[in-house]
């Protein structure tokens, strides 16, 4: 006798709009998604392990390789950390190098969003002329360090090495342009009646299912949750700077979207007064040759791209740390992806893992 | 109206379809690269003091160094191999940092593909044994 059966339907570990190499199995109900499961660990490198054969220096070029769109704010959470426990004074001129260089990292990284979401909704032009735009911010950074993706440039008391001459003029030259070159991503995608219909009151988050989850960075605020690391426990250098706090109420596949324009705008006052208000002087303080940290712990919180991003540091006394934790943002955002793709049909889950933009280089680790 | 706005998005990749280029042809057209940029190591085996600190610096063993003692007194430390495994490098400049006599540089060199992992793993100075 024939009779209807559950379905199950699986999404990734190789699919083009899971961001890397992420798993879900879905259980479609027609064409509504009545169940999903997160599977994750297909890029799991053992990082955190990793940390603990590594002296303290010799880490740095693998916290780019967690977020590796957003890594100098890795790094700059990982070098803080140690700053921290050791008491290092780090001078003036990095503090605004880090700040400088964190914010247009955190400006790649939403424009990696914005083009990867356009893309799984089946808007390419969108993402050439976000990559576009990328491709400059990378450019400033092969000239300060040298590489345009694992930078490694953050040291432990300041960083590697100091500005080039012409970093500032085409720095500025970049800020000046980028918001016209973000209106026409704005009258390409933001316009169009199609990607308003896939993301407009899709996915909703409601404020209080997001901090019962753990939910930081744009995602948090796209639900009208003001939580923001910069602003909340100013770390660096980041209470001199005036900027405001973006916060959108719908919670939905646009608000978050839209977000990511708003952050990148605050994040480009932020760098115009970090120019203006750049200070000559050293480059990196006073460090030990060998760094040994006394025994303790510590937990320290910088706010990368995708949220609260922290390191629980345990030292027993050596050249080495006893116990590396990292609190991946992505990787406490994607637990919310279950309960909220439950109820829409399953191109809507496409846009909503799109909207949360999780890196899977860090949600494995 | 409905379908305005894909109005407006029509409009704006029509303007780049009559624009200028914005990629590069590259093997044909060769990138432009900064002092800074970090391609393959380059190495100077004249001003090596065999110190061994580029060794201890790197995070993933990727440099291995022998030695033996000569010189006039028979006390100083003379290079002997120095060998670099590329397949472990992840080029962040911490050994570079590390050396206190400016032994070793980047490079603007970075078509180095191969198509054996034996092949990688350069050697950048060996004494030549005399007979």
């Amino acid at each position: 006798m024939p009779r209807t059966q559950e379905l199950n339907l699986n999404m990734g570990p190789q699919h083009p709009s899971t961001h890397g190499v992420f798993r879900c199995v879905i259980t479609p109900d027609g064409e509504t998604v009545t169940r999903v499961e997160n599977h994750i660990g297909y890029l799991h490198r053992g990082i955190e392990k990793i940390a603990e054969s590594k002296t303290y220096p010799q880490f740095i070029p693998y916290t780019d390789r967690m977020d590796y769109l957003c890594s100098m704010v890795y790094n700059q959470g990982y070098v803080e950390t140690i700053e921290k426990m050791l008491g290092i004074e780090v001078p003036e001129r990095a503090e605004y190098i880090r700040v400088i260089m964190a914010e247009l990292s955190r400006i790649a990284s939403h424009l990696v969003m914005v083009a990867t979401m356009a893309i799984d909704l089946a808007g390419t032009s969108n993402w050439m002329y976000c990559f576009r735009e990328r491709e400059k911010i990378l450019d400033l950074f092969e000239m300060t360090c040298g590489s345009r993706m694992t930078f490694s440039y953050m040291r432990i008391g300041g960083v590697a090495e100091d500005l080039p001459e012409e970093f500032i003029p085409a720095c500025r030259k970049f800020i000046n342009e980028f918001p016209e070159k973000m209106n026409e991503v704005h009258e390409l995608l933001t316009g169009n009646e199609i990607f308003q219909a896939r993301t407009k009151g899709i996915g909703i988050l409601p404020p209080d299912m997001a901090v019962a989850y753990g939910v930081t960075g744009p995602n948090l605020r796209a639900s009208g949750v003001p939580y923001d690391v910069r602003k909340n426990q100013p770390y660096s250098i980041y209470d001199r700077f005036d900027f405001k706090l973006p916060v959108r109420f719908n919670g939905d596949c646009f608000d978050r979207y839209l977000l990511r324009f708003d952050e990148m705008e605050q994040s480009c006052r932020i760098i115009e007064q970090a120019l203006d208000s750049l200070p000559e002087g050293e480059i990196k303080g006073k460090v030990p040759k060998m760094i040994k940290i006394p025994p303790g712990e510590i937990y320290h919180q910088v706010e990368s791209s995708k949220g609260a991003l922290g390191f629980f540091l345990v030292s027993d006394g050596s050249n080495k740390p006893y116990r590396l934790h990292v609190r991946g943002p992505s990787f406490v955002n994607m637990g919310v992806f279950p309960e909220l793709a439950k109820g829409w049909k399953i191109q809507d889950v496409i846009s909503i893992l799109a909207s949360l933009d999780p890196v899977l280089g860090e949600v494995d680790r | 109206m409905y379908g305005e706005g894909l109005i407006k998005g029509l409009r704006v990749t029509l303007k780049h379809f009559f624009g200028p280029h914005l990629t590069q042809y590259y093997p044909e057209e060769r990138p432009i690269l900064p002092p800074r940029f970090h391609g393959f190591l380059a190495f100077d085996p004249e001003n090596c003091i065999v110190c061994g600190l580029c060794q201890t610096a790197c995070p993933n063993r990727v440099i291995s160094l022998k030695s033996e003692k000569g010189g006039e007194d028979g006390k100083k430390r003379i290079l002997t191999e120095y060998v670099l495994d590329f397949r472990y490098c992840m080029f962040c400049g911490l050994c570079i940092e590390a050396c206190p006599k400016g032994c070793l540089k980047f490079t603007h060199e970075f078509e180095k593909a191969t198509y054996h992992p034996d092949e990688i793993s350069q050697v950048m100075f060996r004494k030549k044994v005399e007979e």
